[in-house]
């Protein structure tokens, strides 16, 4: 079965298109546009990564990762930061990395490929 | 709570992250925003000419100039206006913290919000950035409302607060703090970790503290909080004490960073009695300029609820 990996951004074009980059590389995705929305996605499908981005309209990331992290089915999920905010890499301490968009696609499959391995 | 916030700005990037704080709170909150921008920066006296804060030129702030600083505002702040329309900006020229502290008494603001430092001086060396801007030092000491400080990006990104620190040496300065803070996690539906850091930072100089005599007072401390703020909590069931050995400045930044904090609340300066002439106390201070979220800064009760 593919590795999963769930995309959180409230940009539907980012949505999009790390849905494709990663289907193209072989993993399977699920997206949530905010960070509520994502803890339930994250608690239904268990994902093998999280990409988070910083700022959304409602909850926002770092406070999505304080709750994930307090539930113990996904606290140890691992979590990308993609976000245009400057000082990112200070927003989730525990974050495998931080990426600034606009972002680097070979960097990123690098990151995740690293964290979770390949897609299948 | 938060009805009225007054957001001092440089409009300059260096105010960035404080202005995303500012904004949020506003939606979030429903606040009425005042966002003020003091022109010029004089470095001393009253001069006649303003610098301005992009170009660095001399200029006359006749009404032209202030209309123009007004619009480029507006231009600045374009987006974040949108999600809070009603929201006012003003430029006046003078001393920053005079004129801000001016504006928050006129406007009766129940909240300040500035950047840790006004200017990015990336390259002025470890001195400068390990202090507070002289702003700020003035207008906390000052200000009759709670001073809230943004001094990292990083301080920004929570959108809203669930989870509130209040670090206490349980000083007289300390209880203001309490107050605001438990009447804030009261309103806002947060959750209040009361904290005590317990200072052993004088082992380095010989002081030299026992394993179990460090333990006895970390007892004590929590049975402190007790008795001093958890039972004047009544219903208030949503907290939790604790208390750590260090040295406190480091010991609250990580307790906070720990608990997911998304705001620390602690008294402008402990150990000071006069509230008027204390310069931000040296644990506050590093604490807001370390912080992963925004700080608070009590320093007068005025606008600090009574009923805890």
């Amino acid at each position: 079965m593919a590795k999963k990996i769930l995309i959180v951004d409230d940009d539907p074009n980012i949505t999009s298109y790390l849905t494709e980059f990663f289907e193209d590389n072989g993993y399977a995705t699920c997206a949530a546009s905010d960070g509520r929305e994502a803890l339930d996605v994250a608690k239904k499908e268990k994902p093998d990564l999280i990409t988070l981005d910083l700022e959304m309209p409602d909850e926002w990331g770092p406070r999505f990762y304080r709750r994930m992290s307090q539930d113990p089915e996904i606290k140890n999920t691992p979590v990308i930061v993609i976000s245009g905010l400057s000082g990112n890499q200070y927003a989730i301490q525990k974050a495998v990395a931080s990426i600034s968009k606009p972002f680097d696609r070979d960097e990123l499959i690098k990151i995740v490929r690293d964290a979770i391995g390949d897609g299948k | 709570m938060f009805k009225k916030i007054l957001f001092a700005t440089t409009a300059s990037p260096a105010c960035d992250h404080a202005a995303r704080v500012a904004f949020d709170m506003a939606g979030r909150y429903q606040s009425d925003l005042s966002v003020l921008h003091v022109l010029g920066v004089p470095s001393r006296g009253f001069g006649q000419y303003v610098t301005d804060v992009r170009t660095g030129e001399q200029l006359v702030p006749d009404e032209d100039y202030v209309a123009w600083v007004k619009e480029e505002m507006k231009t600045t702040y374009a987006e974040q206006l949108k999600q809070c329309p009603g929201c006012t900006m003003e430029a006046v020229a003078g001393i920053p913290h005079t004129e801000i502290l001016r504006f928050a008494r006129k406007t009766d603001a129940d909240l300040l919000i500035l950047g840790g430092h006004t200017k990015d001086r990336e390259n002025e060396g470890y001195t400068y950035r390990n202090m507070a801007g002289s702003t700020l030092q003035s207008v906390a000491r000052s200000a009759r409302c709670p001073v809230l400080v943004v001094s990292r990006p990083a301080a920004s990104f929570w959108g809203g607060f669930s989870n509130i620190v209040l670090g206490t040496d349980f000083s007289k300065a300390a209880e203001h703090a309490f107050r605001f803070a438990l009447s804030a996690a009261r309103q806002l539906d947060c959750r209040l970790h009361l904290f005590h850091a317990l200072d052993i930072s004088g082992m380095h100089a010989g002081k030299v503290l026992e394993q179990d005599e460090i333990e006895d007072r970390l007892r004590d401390s929590l049975n402190t909080m007790r008795r001093k703020y958890v039972s004047q909590m009544k219903d208030f069931k949503n907290y939790e004490i604790d208390a750590w050995e260090g040295v406190p400045y480091v010991e609250i930044v990580k307790y906070a960073r720990e608990k997911f904090a998304d705001l620390i609340v602690m008294a402008h300066h402990t150990g000071s009695r006069d509230a008027e002439n204390s310069a931000l106390g040296s644990t506050m201070e590093q604490v807001v300029l370390r912080a992963t979220c925004p700080v608070i800064s009590v320093n007068h009760a005025d606008k600090v609820s009574q009923d805890a």
